[in-house]
């Protein structure tokens, strides 16, 4: 599914956000990506779904050569991931609902399936309740959720979490947790990305460790 | 495709909403400048029904010697008939022109009729057969009929019918000038507006790109919101040009037509109507697309 040789990536600071990051990800795969605070996970995700360029070094996720695409067709990159962002990226003045419809709305799929999968995914994440609130209204974790059903949405073929639980407790990440694992057992791709001592001791998924730009365990 | 269309629509129709008073300003400035140029595009109009009215009116008069002989009147009537694009012909004798003037002028003052001798000149008088070269035509027949003998003189308005003519070319080329200026400007303007419309739901177009919408998809609200403002406001623009011709009319036309009679107030020909829509169509489209343009490039990677 993935496959990175020799990502190079500096923003101009002190020290590169990413040095010489190569790994291998197969299909259907499901993955922790760990690491101290700056140390590249987020970089590594923009990567993936084409949001920063490399400055050196080449990834592939699906088949498609990220590198080589234009603005003008990274969508078809985009449309295979689901991504939960870490800052969530919500629409503060849409619904929850429209939030999650937002993403279908996007790919043009029609009103009536827009309407059955957005519900569909707002049941998935347990937020049928508040689908008529709006993102400021919502506390940390329930906009978290927003953004974990508005990723799943789409059906995608590979999901990158960027710490979909930091702001949740232990019970709901759990829960959280077996979501993505379900996702997995289906045959999509799962990244997971995370600081929690406790979601990686508590599953035996492979792990990999960013170390200030170095990949240090693959 | 329906739902793409759809939701081009819905988005246009909440971005004009968010931005409503940019958007407002954006239309009145479009209204100002396409009433400026319709208003413009009215006078030339009017002047140049005024030309072609005179124009069909003019008529060339050969003033002939009074010591003319037989045969060079006969040497210019050949000239007169041979050429295919004199309609018709009349001969004034000296004493006919001078019955008419008399009659014109008869009781207005004594003096004419006390003068004793007529000092008219013999004339013909040739109508040409419309056509849009009139003018040219009637040119080249007086400059072969100055070399002739028998010809005092000839007479046709041209001094200020062509002055009126290159006026009328001066007033052509300014207006288009105008308007070309007027266009620059208004793509400015709309691609300012519909740039305010991005940045202020710029969040919303990223996540829009993040999450895999089409370049088609995001560019598409805008270009009609560019569209939108061109038409109302060409719209409003020509609404504002028919008001003040109708006004014109209901005011002016007698003493118009006590001046110059059988000429009309005019409103904008089809073709400059038709002209006027698809600029405003073009400016707004042109406008919104610099603007997208430019923040699709400036967001994707760096
Ligand atoms: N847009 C940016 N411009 C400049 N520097 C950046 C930018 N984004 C990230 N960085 C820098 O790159 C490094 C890696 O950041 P990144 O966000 O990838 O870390 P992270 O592993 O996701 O951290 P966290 O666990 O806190 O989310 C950091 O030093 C950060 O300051
Ligand atoms: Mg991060």
């Amino acid at each position: 599914m993935i496959q990175a040789f020799n990502l190079h990536k500096s923003y101009g600071g002190v020290a590169p956000a990413l040095m010489d990051v190569s790994f291998t990800i197969q299909d259907g795969e499901f993955v922790f990506l760990t690491g101290q605070s700056g140390a590249g996970k987020t970089t590594l995700f923009k990567i993936l779904f084409g949001w920063e360029s490399v400055d050196r070094g080449q990834v592939i996720v699906d088949r498609i050569n990220v590198g080589k695409l234009n603005e003008s067709n990274l969508y078809t990159l985009r449309r295979k991931i689901g991504v939960v962002f870490q800052d969530y990226k919500l629409l503060p003045k849409k619904t929850v609902f429209e939030n999650v419809a937002f993403a279908q709305q996007i790919i043009g799929a029609d009103r009536k399936t827009i309407r059955f999968k957005t519900w569909d995914a707002l049941k998935n994440v347990g937020l049928t309740t508040k689908k008529d609130s709006y993102p400021p209204q919502l506390s940390g974790g329930e906009q978290q959720r927003v953004a974990i059903a508005r990723a799943l949405v789409n059906d995608p073929q590979l999901i990158l979490a960027d710490e979909p639980t930091g702001n949740l407790d232990p019970e709901v990440s759990l829960e959280i947790l077996e979501l993505f694992e379900k996702m997995n057992q289906q045959g999509k791709t799962v990244i997971m990305a995370t600081h929690s001592l406790e979601m990686l001791r508590a599953r035996d998924h492979r792990l990999l460790i960013l170390n200030r730009g170095r990949m240090v365990q693959s | 495709m329906i739902s793409f269309v759809l939701n081009a629509l819905r988005t246009t129709v909440h971005n004009i909403k968010a931005n409503k008073q940019v958007f407002l300003m954006s239309v009145a400035t479009i209204t100002i400048a396409f009433t400026i140029q319709g208003l413009f595009f009215l006078v030339f109009v009017n002047l140049n029904t005024l030309l072609s009215t005179w124009d069909k009116q003019v008529q060339l008069i050969v003033y002939l010697d009074d010591g003319i002989s037989k045969g060079q009147k006969n040497v210019l009537e050949e000239i007169f008939k041979s050429n295919e694009k004199v309609d018709s012909i009349s001969y004034d004798s000296r004493d006919e022109a001078w019955t008419e003037f008399k009659n014109t002028f008869s009781g207005k003052s004594g003096f004419v009729t006390d003068l004793g001798f007529n000092p008219l000149p013999a004339s013909y008088n040739l109508k040409f057969k419309d056509d849009p070269e009139r003018l040219v035509n009637i040119r080249q027949l007086a400059d072969l009929l100055k070399e002739q003998k028998g010809v005092e003189s000839l007479e046709y308005g041209e001094k200020w019918i062509s002055r009126f003519e290159n006026f009328m070319v001066f007033l052509r080329v300014f207006i288009l000038a105008v308007g070309g200026i007027l266009s620059v400007g208004l793509i400015l303007i709309i691609s300012n507006t519909i740039k305010l419309s991005i940045y202020s739901r710029r969040d919303e177009f990223d996540l829009m790109l993040l999450l895999g919408a089409t370049h088609r998809f995001i560019k598409a609200p805008l270009l009609l919101e560019g569209l939108v403002q061109g038409v109302i406001g060409v719209g409003l623009a020509l609404g504002i040009v028919k008001l003040t011709h109708i006004y014109m009319k209901f005011n002016f036309q007698g003493s118009l037509e006590s001046i110059f009679r059988g000429v009309d107030f005019q409103f904008l020909t089809q073709p400059l109507l038709w002209a006027m829509v698809l600029a405003s169509i073009f400016i707004g489209w042109v406008g919104s697309f610099l603007s997208i343009t430019q923040y699709l490039h400036s967001t994707d990677r760096e």
